[in-house]
Order: C-alpha cells, then sequence, then structure tokens
C-alpha cells in the first residue's frame, strides 16, 4: 500500500490542513503549568514503598542472602528474593542472560538481589540495609580487553563474547588495491547517561485475584506487559499497564521500564496491596543502562578522483554486565558502517563483550552516534589526505536514489541526504569558512557530518503498529495509541494525521494515555518509529472511520460517497458546500444506523528480507538522513569549546509538525553537545563515582548554542502515512562528528576519543605546543 | 545518596535565641539557605541531632555602608547581593562572583555566610572577599571578635568557629579610587557549575605604578588562599603586561591542588589555569583601575 499516494488522491487537498504546518501541542498548557501527571503523581501518599537490595561486589558467586534481620525492622512487610518469583526468573530481552533477581551470581556493583517492601520509604530503606549478603568473589573485569584475555573468568556461562556480527559486501582486497589514499584510526565512545528528569518509577496495584494493574514510566507498555506477566507466570490479559506520560526516556526507560514495572508489580500482587517504586537519582544514574561504550577500528581508501573504495570496520561494543540490547546495537552499528555513503567494498566485523559494570542499553541514534562518528572523522582525515574540500569530498560519496548500503540494500526512492549537505554548505557559507578564524586567544573553526538511520528495528525483524480511534456521540474523538509520549510529541502527531483525515479539529481529539487493556499492541516507542509506525496506523484507523462517516454523510446530503468532504468538523458536499452535516449530527446517525463509529487501525510496513550470516538485505524499510555544520570556538589557553551555532538539515519525508521537529533538533544538540565535549561517567573498579548532576555534567541552557532554521528535506516514504519518516535519533547522530571536525577544523587536534573535556583539549594542544 | 534523615529543626527568629539553641542543644548544626547542607545530610557526610535555620535572623540580613566600609549581614543571599546597588556601584567583582553561583534557585536560598562557613576550596565568593581584605564579625553568646576571612578557612569544609559561635558580618573597605578588580571562574560547562579553579584580583595603580595588589585563588589549595609573592611581585613596580604574565606565571609553582584520585581536575590542569586565569584577572582588574580614577 502506497500511502502516501493513498492519502493525497483521497484527500485531494492542495494544502493540507494542519500535517506540515506547526501548531501549539494539545498537551503544551498542562506541561507549563505543572498540571500534567507522571507516574509518582498517581502514587497516594501512603502506600507502601519497594527498594531494592543491590550488589555491593562486581563479581561474585552468592553463598547466602539473609533477609531474617530486615523483617525485623519496625515497618518491613516483606523481603522477596529470586526464589519467590512465581513465573520465570530470566528477563534478558535479546540473549537469556539477566536474571530478575539474581540467586546465584551477581555480575556487576548493583545487580539486583532482592525487594525489600515496607510502609514507607524509610522502613524499605533501613530493611535494604538490614539484608546479609554472603558472596565468594570472583576475578572480576572491567575492560574489554580484560573480558577477552583467554585467562579471564567467564561472566556468563558461555564466554565473555555475546555475540558478533560481519558483513562481506564486493572485493575488499580490490577495493584497497584501489585506493590512492589509506587510513587507519581507532575511535572511541564512552558511556553516557540519559539523566532524564524523571527517574525510573511505577505504581502497582492488585485488582482481584489474577489481575494487576501497573502504572509506570516506559517506552513500550506491552513490552512491560509481556515481562510483567513473565515474571508473574500469567497471561498477558491477567496484565494491565498504563503509561504514565514520561518525563524523557531517550531509550533508557524502554530498557528500565519492564524491569521497574515488574518489581512493583511482584510486590503488590505477593502483598495483595499497592505497592510503589520510584528511584533515587543516584540509583538511576549508577545502575541502569547508559548508551553502549565502544571501540571502533576503521581503515579505508579513497581513489584520486575522491571515490571511497574500501571500509574495513572492527566493532568492539562493551555490554557491561548483561548484553541487554547489544545483538540490535551491534547490529546497528555493522549496518551503517560505511556512513551514508556508497561504498562498493566493505567488510565489517563486530563482537560484544561482557564486563563486569554497569551494561549498556537504548539511548538516542542507538549505535549510530558512534559509527558516524567513527566513519564521519574518517571521512574527514581522508578529505585532508587529497587535498580536498571535506564537503566536496561527501557529495563524491553520498548515497542518491538507486545506491546500495553496507548491507547491499537498494535504496529506491526517499534518498535526500545530497539536499540536506547541500543545504547546510549554503546556508552556513561554508566556502567562505575554509580558514579558521583566530581572534586573541580564541580560535574558530567549523566542521560538517552527514548522518543516515534505518527507521525501527535492524534485521527485517517483523514489524507493525496499533491505534483505536472512537467518534463518540457528541462528534468528538477519542484516540488511543500505545505509542507514548515522552516529550517528543509523536501522539500529538498522530492526531494531527487523524485531523487531516478526518478533517476534525485537533481540539476534538482526546489523546488518552496507552492501557494495554483498550487497544492493541502498538510496539515499542524506540527506533523513530512513532511517527512513522504508529502514525500510520493512526491514519489505517483514520481512513476506516472516514469510510463510515462518508457512507452516512452521503446518505443525509442526498449526494454520492465521492462528492462527500469531511472538513472544518463537518461532512459536506463538494458541489455544494452549503449542503453539511456536523460531526455531532453524524455520530448520531452512525450510532442509530449500526455503522461502527469506532475503528482499530493496524499497520505493517512491506515484509523485508536479511540475512544474518552474510549481513546483507533489506535491514530496515527506510533511512532517515541528515547534516549538520558546527561553528565552534575555541579558548587555546583553557581548552573550553563553546559552540557558536549549529545549521542543520533532515531529510524527514514529510514534516507531520516544523516544529516538533525542530523541537527534536535542539534537544538533541544539547544532548549531542553533552556527549562530545563534558558528559563522561568515571567507573572505578566496576563502581560508577560520579552518579549525580554535580559531577556528570550535561549541557546547560548556557551552553546551548544558536541553531539556525532546521532546513526540512521532504522525499517521502511511500509505505507510511503522508510519507513520514522518524526524526528522534537522526536529529543526534551528525551533530558529534560535526562538532568535532569542528574542533579539529579549528586547532589542528584530531579527537578519536570521546569527550572532548577542556582539561583533554587543554593538554592535547600543548603537546602539539599550540 | 539516602533519604534525608531525620532532624530536629529549629528556627529561632533573634541572633541570642540562636546562640542559645547553640549552647543548649546536644550535637547542633546552623545553617542558612541549606544548598550545601541538604546534600551533605543525604550523602552522609554530616549527620546532626538538631539543625538550627538562620534564615529567620532577619538582623543579619543588610547590606549598608558605614565608616567607609561595606558591611553585609551573614543571612544575605546571594540575590540580595545581585540587586544591590551599593555592590554593583562599589564592587562589581563580589557581584560577578554571585552572579555564577549555581543556579537561581541556589542563589535566591544561598548565603554568603553559608558560602564562607561551608568552606569549600572553589567557594565562589571567597576570592573576591579575600582580595577586598575582608573582615568578619564572629558571634557567641561571651561576645564577639573579628578576625581576617582568610582565618575563617581551617581546610576543605572546614572552618574555624569554635562550638557555640556564629559567623555575623563580612565587611570590608570601600575600594578607593584608581582600583580595580576582578573575578575569573573556569567550570565544566558555562553555567550552573562548581568551580574546578577561580580567581580574582585588585590592583590599585597611581601613574601607572601599582600601590596595592592582591589576588586570591580557588580550588587551587586546601583552602581558598591569597597569593602574597605573586602580590609582592606587582607591588611598587610599574605595571606593563609582561610583568602582569610574569607574575601570573609564578602561580603554577605556588598552587598546590588537590592530589584526590577523580578530583574534578588534575593538578597539572590547575596549575596551568591558576596561571592563565591570574592573568586575566590581573588584566581586567588593570583595565578597570585605570578607568576608575574618578
Amino acid at each position: 500500500m502506497e500511502y502516501d499516494k493513498i492519502l493525497e488522491n483521497l484527500l485531494g487537498r492542495e494544502d493540507y490542513l494542519v500535517v506540515g504546518r506547526s501548531v501549539v501541542r494539545t498537551d503544551a498548557l498542562d506541561k507549563a503549568l505543572g498540571r500534567a501527571k507522571f507516574t509518582a503523581d498517581y502514587i497516594p501518599r501512603g502506600t507502601a514503598m519497594v527498594k531494592v537490595v543491590r550488589s555491593t561486589q562486581p563479581h561474585a558467586l552468592i553463598k547466602r542472602v539473609d533477609v531474617e534481620a530486615a523483617l525485623m525492622v519496625h515497618g518491613v512487610l516483606a523481603a522477596l528474593t529470586a526464589a519467590d518469583v512465581p513465573g520465570h526468573n530470566q528477563i534478558g530481552y535479546a540473549l537469556p542472560d539477566q536474571p530478575f533477581l539474581n540467586g546465584r551470581k551477581v555480575h556487576y556493583i548493583g545487580d539486583p538481589l532482592a525487594l525489600v517492601c515496607g510502609e514507607d520509604e524509610y522502613a524499605a530503606a533501613e530493611g535494604v540495609d538490614a539484608v546479609e549478603v554472603e558472596y565468594e568473589p570472583l576475578p572480576a573485569a572491567f575492560t574489554i580487553d580484560a573480558a577477552l584475555e583467554t585467562s579471564a573468568t567467564p561472566i556468563h556461562e558461555d564466554g565473555n563474547v555475546a555475540l558478533t556480527t560481519r558483513i562481506r559486501k564486493g572485493d575488499i582486497g580490490k577495493g584497497f588495491s584501489e585506493a590512492k589514499v589509506e587510513l587507519e584510526e581507532t575511535f572511541e565512545t564512552p558511556y553516557q547517561e540519559h539523566m532524564y528528569l524523571e527517574p525510573e518509577a511505577a505504581y502497582a496495584f492488585p485488582e482481584g485475584a489474577g489481575k494487576v494493574t501497573v502504572i509506570g514510566t516506559m517506552q513500550s507498555p506491552f513490552l512491560v506487559r509481556e515481562k510483567v506477566a513473565h515474571i508473574l507466570g500469567w497471561n498477558l490479559n491477567q496484565v494491565r499497564i498504563i503509561q504514565a506520560l514520561t518525563g524523557g526516556a531517550f531509550g533508557g526507560k524502554d530498557d528500565m521500564g519492564p524491569l521497574v514495572c515488574a518489581k512493583a508489580a511482584l510486590a503488590a500482587v505477593k502483598l495483595k496491596r499497592p505497592m510503589a517504586l520510584v528511584f533515587d537519582r543516584d540509583e538511576s544514574a549508577a545502575y541502569t543502562p547508559k548508551r553502549f561504550p565502544a571501540r571502533i577500528r576503521y581503515r579505508s581508501g579513497a581513489d584520486g578522483s575522491g571515490r571511497i573504495t574500501a571500509a574495513k570496520v572492527d566493532i568492539t561494543v562493551d555490554c557491561g554486565a548483561y548484553a541487554n540490547r547489544a545483538p540490535f546495537w551491534l547490529w546497528r552499528m555493522t549496518a551503517h558502517a560505511s556512513g551514508p555513503y556508497e561504498i562498493a567494498n566493505a567488510s565489517v566485523d563486530g563482537r560484544a563483550v561482557y564486563t563486569n559494570k554497569v551494561f549498556g542499553g537504548s539511548f538516542r541514534g542507538f549505535g549510530d552516534v558512534a559509527i558516524h562518528f567513527a566513519a564521519e572523522s574518517q571521512i574527514d582525515q581522508l578529505a585532508d589526505e587529497l587535498g580536498m574540500d571535506s564537503v566536496e569530498l561527501r557529495l563524491r560519496n553520498v548515497l542518491k536514489t538507486g545506491s546500495k548500503t553496507t548491507c547491499d540494500q537498494l535504496l529506491d526512492h526517499s534518498v535526500g541526504i545530497e539536499k540536506c549537505l547541500l543545504g547546510v554548505a549554503e546556508a552556513s557559507d561554508w566556502t567562505s569558512k575554509r580558514q579558521p578564524k583566530r581572534r586573541g586567544n580564541n580560535v574558530r573553526g567549523v566542521g560538517v557530518a552527514c548522518a543516515h538511520h534505518g527507521i525501527s528495528t535492524s534485521r527485517a525483524a517483523p514489524d507493525w503498529s496499533a491505534a483505536s480511534l472512537i467518534l463518540n456521540q457528541d462528534g468528538a474523538f477519542t484516540y488511543r495509541t500505545g505509542i507514548c509520549e515522552l516529550g517528543q510529541g509523536s501522539p500529538v502527531g498522530h492526531a494531527k494525521i487523524v485531523a487531516e483525515i478526518l478533517g476534525a479539529s485537533l481540539d476534538s481529539i482526546r489523546i488518552e494515555v496507552p492501557d494495554t487493556d483498550s487497544t492493541l499492541n502498538a510496539r515499542p516507542t524506540h527506533g523513530s518509529r512513532g511517527i512513522m509506525l504508529g502514525g500510520s496506523a493512526a491514519a489505517d484507523a483514520a481512513l476506516k472511520l472516514r469510510r463510515r462517516m462518508v457512507e452516512v454523510a452521503a446518505d443525509l446530503l442526498g449526494c454520492d460517497e465521492a462528492a462527500v468532504d469531511l472538513r472544518d468538523g463537518r461532512a459536506f458536499n463538494r458541489g455544494d458546500p452549503s449542503k453539511w452535516v456536523g460531526f455531532k449530527e453524524l455520530a448520531e446517525e452512525l450510532y442509530v444506523n449500526g455503522v461502527s463509529p469506532a475503528a482499530y487501525g493496524f499497520y505493517a510496513p512491506p515484509r523485508r528480507f536479511f540475512d544474518p550470516e552474510t549481513g546483507l538485505g533489506v535491514s530496515y524499510p527506510v533511512y532517515t538522513f541528515a547534516a549538520s555544520v558546527a561553528e565552534v570556538e575555541v579558548d587555546v589557553e583553557t581548552g573550553q569549546v563553546d559552540i557558536i551555532k549549529v545549521w542543520p538539515a533532515m531529510d524527514v519525508g514529510r514534516a507531520i509538525d516544523p516544529l516538533m521537529i525542530e523541537g527534536q533538533i535542539h534537544g538533541a544538540i544539547s544532548q549531542g553537545i553533552g556527549f562530545v565535549l563534558m558528559e563522561h561517567l568515571l567507573v572505578d573498579d566496576g563502581m560508577v563515582i560520579n552518579p549525580n548532576f554535580k559531577d556528570y555534567i550535561v549541557p546547560s541552557a548556557l551552553d546551548t548554542p544558536k541553531v539556525a532554521k532546521l532546513i526540512i528535506v521532504e522525499e517521502p516514504y511511500r509505505h507510511s502515512a503522508f510519507g513520514a519518516k522518524g526524526v528522534g535519533e537522526p536529529a543526534i547522530i551528525s551533530i558529534v562528528p560535526a562538532i568535532a571536525n569542528a574542533i579539529h577544523h579549528a586547532t589542528g587536534v584530531r579527537f578519536n576519543t570521546l569527550p572532548i573535556t577542556a582539561e583533554r583539549l587543554h593538554a592535547a594542544l600543548r603537546r602539539l605546543n599550540r | 545518596m539516602r533519604l534525608l534523615p531525620s532532624f530536629s529543626l529549629h528556627r529561632p527568629r533573634t541572633l541570642r535565641e540562636a546562640l542559645e539553641l547553640l549552647r543548649d542543644l546536644d550535637e547542633a548544626k546552623p545553617f542558612a539557605g541549606g544548598t550545601d547542607l541538604l546534600l551533605d545530610l543525604r550523602e552522609g557526610v554530616c549527620q546532626a541531632k538538631h539543625l538550627v535555620d538562620l534564615g529567620r535572623v532577619e538582623e543579619l540580613r543588610y547590606i549598608r555602608e558605614a565608616d567607609g566600609k561595606i558591611r553585609i549581614g551573614a543571612i544575605t543571599t546571594y540575590t540580595q547581593l545581585l540587586r544591590s546597588e551599593l555592590i554593583a556601584a562599589n564592587v562589581p567583582v563580589l557581584r560577578e562572583a554571585a552572579a555564577c553561583v549555581g543556579s537561581v534557585q541556589t542563589r535566591n536560598m544561598g548565603t554568603i555566610g553559608g558560602n564562607l562557613c561551608n568552606a569549600s576550596p572553589g567557594a565562589d565568593t571567597a576570592p573576591p572577599l579575600l582580595i577586598l581584605d575582608a573582615e568578619l564579625t564572629i558571634a557567641s553568646l561571651e561576645g564577639s571578635r573579628s578576625i581576617p576571612l582568610s582565618g575563617l578557612f581551617a581546610g576543605p569544609k572546614m572552618n574555624s568557629l569554635r562550638p557555640g559561635e556564629l559567623l555575623t558580618e563580612i565587611r570590608f573597605p570601600i575600594p578607593p579610587a584608581g582600583s580595580g578588580a576582578s573575578f575569573h571562574k573556569l567550570g565544566r560547562r558555562r553555567g550552573y557549575t562548581l568551580s574546578l579553579i577561580n580567581a580574582a584580583a585588585f590592583l590599585e595603580v597611581g601613574s601607572d605604578v601599582c600601590r596595592e595588589a592582591r589576588v586570591a585563588i580557588g580550588a587551587c589549595a586546601p583552602t581558598p588562599i591569597r597569593m602574597s609573592t605573586l602580590e609582592g611581585m606587582l607591588r611598587g613596580k610599574r605595571l606593563c603586561r609582561r610583568l602582569i604574565e610574569e607574575a601570573a606565571s609564578a602561580c603554577h609553582g605556588l598552587v598546590k591542588p588537590s592530589t584526590r584520585a577523580h578530583a574534578r581536575a588534575s593538578v597539572d590542569y590547575r596549575r596551568a589555569m591558576s596561571s592563565v586565569l591570574t592573568r586575566r584577572a590581573l588584566m581586567d582588574a588593570w583595565e578597570r583601575a585605570r578607568g576608575n580614577l574618578r
């Protein structure tokens, strides 16, 4: 089904009513006024609380977990260990390596061992302190090199390599023999902590026998339901999950939502009373998954004309204690290893390695931030070697319609990277900024970088989304989706799609919070899939309802269905607009005539094929493309970097709401600046020592640069509503290498390791004697 | 981080009441804004059965001029310093330091007396007050005494107050015509952040000769410190860029940054930056002194 055409043909509008226009979000006022309810706001005062007993050892066998003393603490209601899990204690998302509560072994400092339930937080905390754990310490590995040594103690049964990936495309030997210049560099990217304002939280209450409801902060209510049911050994319909508005997620809540909700649910079911769990900031920052660290060895070459002839890439991901999402992460890095360029000969090898540290996990951009940092630093250096302008070299290699990706996926449409790159080069006046400018101790430079990001899940995994839409008797609509509001506004985007198709005002569409008991599985809000897949499901529901509304309206207006249009909350005869019927009256007619006024929407992108043996195939349905130019000013005496201005561009397929896209861009620029310049998780023998806002430094408002108006490129995707592609993750990918490249342009110092802190840059400048 | 431990909160209205509470209560700890204390309590760095909140002792909240001196009550907040015309007109250097403490919320709660008594080596108001030659009034039920500000700092997060004593006033002479002062700070981002290092300089010039030079540096030693050796290199000399650079580069060898593992910056970086910030502060102070001949 070619959704973009269907919609254009069906609606036949020259200009869309709400799609493509910036609107005030329907949830904006509540959030601005503090009226929006987040998970902790639902927890009644006096609710019993759960606290987690955590491992103090990075790697050890558990000899004994003794909760007797904890149970003696006044106010402690129960202490639950692995033995109390009624269903399955194995909760690994991709590999079965992660116990829900550890009973046999601990794998990192912070591994959960038991849950203490108390009348209040103080009782629970005192109970946690009273739990006695006896360990038999094992040698711990804190680096990938230590974990890969032959003498290393296995962290999990099958050894310390969780998985490997591999792509062979073209003839790598031939590719390098054609190269005139060749470079090999090693890049290292660190952990990044999400530092969402709202820490993890869940509130669970049993409803009779064999049913539990959990309100929580999450990205995938249906995955939460699956895991809670799995822990309890129940059917899916015995668990009801409600996603409260979520105060920042960035991938972290995708991993943590199920783990936290299951803890509250287990306690509530065991104690037969409402139980809540709210993480402390340092608990959230020290023990929950971070952006996976990675080491990338990148060898590539180009011929005299500037064609990149070969790329040989070796990727090692540091999983930490559990694989968690490492298979998805590593495959994404592997599949994007060439960057947004067509390289005929590519050879990519990847491995994910266990260490005894906090585990890695989902984070905006997934592995694409790290792999683009490498690929985009590398192409800049190739340009230097060739004596070619770095925009020019990129233009000679960028993916175009008809190009093939690293996975040999043919891109037959929706490829806007060239336009993005040309756009930012022109807007930033790139050619006039080729010489770094020095004034006093400050020197300015510019850098460019491109990005591509396959939308949704790697490796052609089955994918779909769903939505439900009700036309109420008063003519207003109730919309429900399992796609979550995390601050990004995806559900508002869905409502705009519905409003466009039905000709309804945006205000007449009420977006309900996701509730697994009242809508069907929409799959997660991750992989930048919320608008592309979720929005297409919304369109499907709206199209179904529209057909029925048009059918009934045609009867009422006494005209052909083809003559009926819907607009401004009315159905009217296109030939004679004075003949119309309002949605209230129309709704009544549907109910009275037994025409269903509700519709479920369901959408799946075209099936794809991927061969994990060769790494070749159609890994993703479509890619979003982006480019950025960054101008920086370096204080060469202190090493401090000031980001002066960023010029962003993105091929979004179709902009459902330009302002919301700009919101994503601005947020991503800040988060990217944090990753490239300052965020630095300190882990000492497995212990995170700066799990707080005081010493884990994230950018402040004052660190925010000027951001030029976003250049929106629209190369619609044929199979999504209005042609929209995802934007949340692609927004962050190009900014990181653009800044690193700009620092190099300004100072001549090339950093292959992040973050580029003032102190590191100062030391590097001193070594260069500048 | 733990849950906030339990304590009894006492909120006296007068200085006398506060001093009596400190005498009568067991393990009592005074505080003003609480911006440092709350974190210390939750981190378990500080334990107290009784907390005495000085925030309502209004007699300790003032900024006024008397006898050629500016006098600041100990519970004056950063925000109040920032809004004071007296401070803006006479000691912009103190304003500059107050402006870069924490966030708006921190500045609304935090006080100048609390900042000094907390005795963080990187306290942002310490270097400017050190170069203004600030004196403190310390009160107790037995009477009050005066000490120079430098006498307050006993070590990292340790002050020299005896049990039952409270800091009540900070005062310093109004800088004369022909003088200028400046404050520079280096953090890990541009705002809302602790100082990796900070520095303040005061210069008084007459026909380009340096009549007086005072320099103070924070976060480069167990306490904020005056750089007397460096001051001696400038005092009485004809000022020029080269002399300032020479003096500033001497900082490098004079400071003793923390060698603690996981310090917020390395010893080398702090040493190097002490020279850079001192030079910048001196150059700015010199420029202001020359523009301030009245």
